[in-house]
């Protein structure tokens, strides 16, 4: 390997007859991908073809790091995990904080890929330039917690990092997260229940090697350039006091803080479990990933009451609303205990919230009755049967058994119309981010590649109106209607753009949230010269966008092979029909026509069946893809 | 003048390897940082450790070459290379790991406060680490242990 920041070699990994490769990472592949969330798409695409089960062997398992992870760069700790989703059927990935990613590269390689299932229980041990699968028999079974306790013991080290699953990926919950370093979380997409049905309880890392960089000097100049930038940025010191949970209040103060399961845009005891009460009653101490000046990490401890003595960390925007307002429940011990419990279990916070708020209106509605709660009370609220809940779909014991598989297919076994109420898109749960109150939300939701999400575009600077930010980034020829959450005018763009953008932030390996999309610091110029100088590639802006699309598109074009279209690029009706009366008096439905268009036309995508066109692929260089797509695609 | 560690203030991001090692040796390379965080995970307890530059430091008396000597300027104590041996001697010594050993180039290793103007100093996002007076860094500690009063005078205080 020629360029640095890379390690330039990965571990390829057969669970099913436990041999371990080391390979050369192929400079053409990174000259094309970057590396995280870009090379595992590529793999994926080239491996894991369509009619392979997700939770069969055939699928693909990928810890995926970036040319930034473990340098110089603020928030270089984020780390990607690509497969194919158990939860939706498509392209899956997930993507975690903490300190994981910059071990493996110190531990000597870029990437770990597992295929195959292992006949029992094994944990894959990495150690400086080492590899070997160990038995994991007397792990499995046990939470995310116990397990990582074990292996250090076990490997007599307090510095190894750790990804492990839970029992709930074991049991193949269908949501099941991958934990890092037991409170971060590869949370969405399912990654856990593939981790799970490989017999893989956990990867365990410990590494003393170097990170080199191509041009030092150079590198070090725009480091130090953006570690001072997001410093200086006006809102660091609310993120860096109050991380993600800072805009409870925000969120409900514009309808877009998606309560009693989207029944409404607003929750009418949001002091209760804000940011304020948080810190004010819970707050311990400031606490960060690898690199990240900003810290959005806390520690919050429960002094009193039933849950005395808990202690939460990595408690996230997300938690508070999917097991606070969604589920209206105003007591932040007991949305603490959820977040815990889902972290050990190892479940996704996101939709394992959306699983049961969606089983709470379905009892509202009468279409769940409480017979078939086997002796719980699914009224709102009810944190206790939460609890239940939770270990119930864990466990896949009765109704939780439904749950476990996600709201689409649990819906459509239900049926009655239970499908309504299922607040997801292409399968994937739908988080605390109401796409009526914000319309750009809504189309990031309608196009994102693994399934509803606010991570892919990210749209931040019209969440509120950061019309600064906007003319900064994109001109002031579209303001005011870019700023403007209500406005679906420039939304194409900005979601392209986000999407793309976030595709070159995932294959790096820096984190979205703490500079280049919250705290909106760093754009495609900075992360340009980061790569340039760190790798010694040649790349400017132009190629960095080119790869980010040419990223998004394989996404696309994989997710084509499974049939997706324009006709799934669509929201649930609530989100169309039922107009949200906390985000404007007038009600405000998502008026995703309107913004879809613009969406397919910048991405220089058919309008009709939503796919790329032959002539865009064959400008991102994607030849192979029109070959294997075929007539399925315009020219 | 040595680094003031206030361990209170430490989120444990490891900047300060990130920045030391790349200043020392050209890479992200935490391992080989002269300062490192000790952290307590469960506890929430990280530490940023660091040679505090001894007054009557073991690493310089144990030298069997004389090797290691206090720079007049910056204070620091700094090992020159080219007479050191390679025994590992000041590493033993050290009680509190502030030296270590380079197996590539058969020498040891330490915090030479980067020639006046720490690099982990300068990184450091949350005042974990500072380079002050000794005097003034007592007030700083004592300003921050009286606060609480302040505030409270404050409070009843009209």
């Amino acid at each position: 390997m020629r360029y640095k920041g890379y390690i330039g070699k990965y571990l390829e990994v057969d669970l099913t007859t436990g041999d371990i490769e080391m390979k050369p990472l192929d400079e053409g592949l990174v000259e094309g991908y970057l590396g995280g969330n870009g090379i595992g798409a590529r793999f994926l695409w080239d491996r894991v073809p369509e009619g392979v089960d997700p939770l069969s062997p055939d699928n693909l398992l990928i810890f995926s790091t970036g040319p930034l992870n473990g340098t110089l760069m603020p928030n270089s700790g984020r780390m990607e995990l690509i497969f194919k989703s158990p939860l939706t059927g498509i392209y899956g990935d997930s993507n975690t904080g903490g300190f994981l990613g910059p071990e493996l590269k110190f531990a000597g390689f870029d990437l770990v890929v597992f295929r195959g299932r292992s006949p029992s229980p094994v944990y894959l041990w990495i150690e400086d330039g080492r590899a070997e699968l160990r038995d994991a028999r007397h792990l499995w079974g046990k939470d995310t917690f116990e397990t990582e306790e074990l292996l250090q013991k076990e490997l007599r080290d307090p510095g190894i990092k750790v990804a492990c699953i839970g029992p709930a990926g074991e049991n193949l919950v269908r949501y099941a997260s991958v934990q890092a370093t037991t409170t971060r979380s590869f949370g969405r997409s399912g990654g856990g229940a593939v981790m799970g049905s490989k017999n893989l309880k956990a990867m365990a890392v410990r590494g003393f090697g170097p990170v080199r960089i191509a041009d030092p000097e150079r590198f070090y100049e725009v480091a130090k350039r953006s570690h001072f930038g997001i410093r200086g940025n006006d809102i660091y010191p609310a993120v860096s006091r109050y991380g993600t949970p800072g805009i409870v209040s925000i969120m409900n103060n514009i309808g877009r803080f998606p309560t009693k399961n989207f029944q409404l845009g607003g929750y009418d005891e949001v002091e209760k479990i804000n940011a304020e009460t948080l810190r004010a009653n819970h707050f311990v101490k400031d606490i960060a990933c690898f690199g990240c000046p900003v810290g959005c990490d806390k520690i919050y401890r429960v002094d009193e009451g039933p849950f005395a003595g808990l202690t939460v960390r990595s408690f996230e925007y997300e938690s508070i609303g999917g097991f606070g307002a969604s589920l209206l429940n105003p007591r932040l011990d007991a949305i603490m205990k959820a977040n815990d419990i889902c972290d050990r279990l190892g479940l996704d916070v996101i939709s394992a919230g959306r699983s049961i708020s969606f089983a709470m209106e379905l009892y509202q509605r009468g279409i769940l009755r409480k017979k078939d709660f086997d002796g719980l009370d699914p009224a709102w609220g009810n944190m206790d049967a939460v609890f239940e809940l939770l270990h119930r779909i864990t466990y896949k014991q009765g109704i939780g058994a439904l749950l476990a598989e996600g709201t689409r297919r649990a819906a459509a076994e239900i049926g009655q119309g239970a499908d309504y109420y299922a607040m997801e898109v292409k399968g994937q749960e739908i988080a605390a981010q109401d796409g009526r109150a914000q319309q750009s939300m809504g189309l990031a939701h309608a196009t994102s590649n693994r399934g509803a999400d606010h991570l892919k575009g990210f749209p931040t600077i019209d969440e509120t109106g950061y019309p600064a930010e906007a003319e900064r980034r994109y001109g002031r020829q579209y303001l005011p209607e870019m700023a403007d959450p209500r406005s679906t005018k420039y939304k194409g763009y900005l979601i392209k753009d986000g999407e793309d953008f976030a595709a070159v932030v995932d294959s790096v390996g820096t984190c979205k949230s703490g500079g280049n999309f919250v705290l909106a610091q760093i754009y495609w110029p900075d992360v340009a010269e980061a790569v340039r100088y760190a790798t010694g590639m040649e790349i400017d802006e132009a190629g960095l966008k080119r790869i980010g699309e040419r990223i998004y598109n394989l996404q696309r074009a994989y997710n084509a092979l499974h049939g997706i279209t324009r006709k799934d690029d669509r929201l649930p009706r609530r989100f169309m029909e039922e107009p949200n009366y906390q985000s404007t008096p007038e009600g405000s439905v998502c008026r995703l026509d309107e913004m879809l268009p613009e969406y397919y036309r910048l991405r220089g995508w058919d309008e009709e069946n939503g796919l790329p066109t032959q002539g865009r692929l064959r400008q991102l260089g994607l030849d192979d893809v029109i070959a294997r797509l075929g007539p399925r695609l315009k020219a | 003048m040595r680094i003031q560690l206030n361990p209170e203030k430490c989120t444990g991001c490891q900047i300060c390897e990130n920045f030391c090692s790349f200043k020392h040796e050209g890479a992200v390379w935490p391992a080989r940082s002269r300062i490192s965080v000790l952290k307590w995970e469960e506890e929430g307890v990280f530490i940023p450790f660091v040679c505090q530059q001894c007054e009557r430091a073991a690493c310089a008396e144990v030298c069997p070459v004389g090797a290691i000597s206090r720079d007049g300027k910056t204070g620091a104590l700094e090992i020159d290379g080219s007479r050191c041996l390679g025994c590992k001697m000041c590493v033993t010594a050290c009680p509190f790991g502030g030296v270590a050993f380079d197996p590539d180039r058969g020498r040891a290793y330490k915090c030479d406060l980067c020639g006046g103007d720490p690099e982990c100093v300068k990184m450091c996002p949350t005042g974990a680490l500072t380079f002050d007076r000794e005097e003034k860094s007592a007030l700083a500690r004592k300003r921050q242990g009286a606060e609480k009063l302040a505030r409270y005078i404050e409070a009843i205080g009209r």
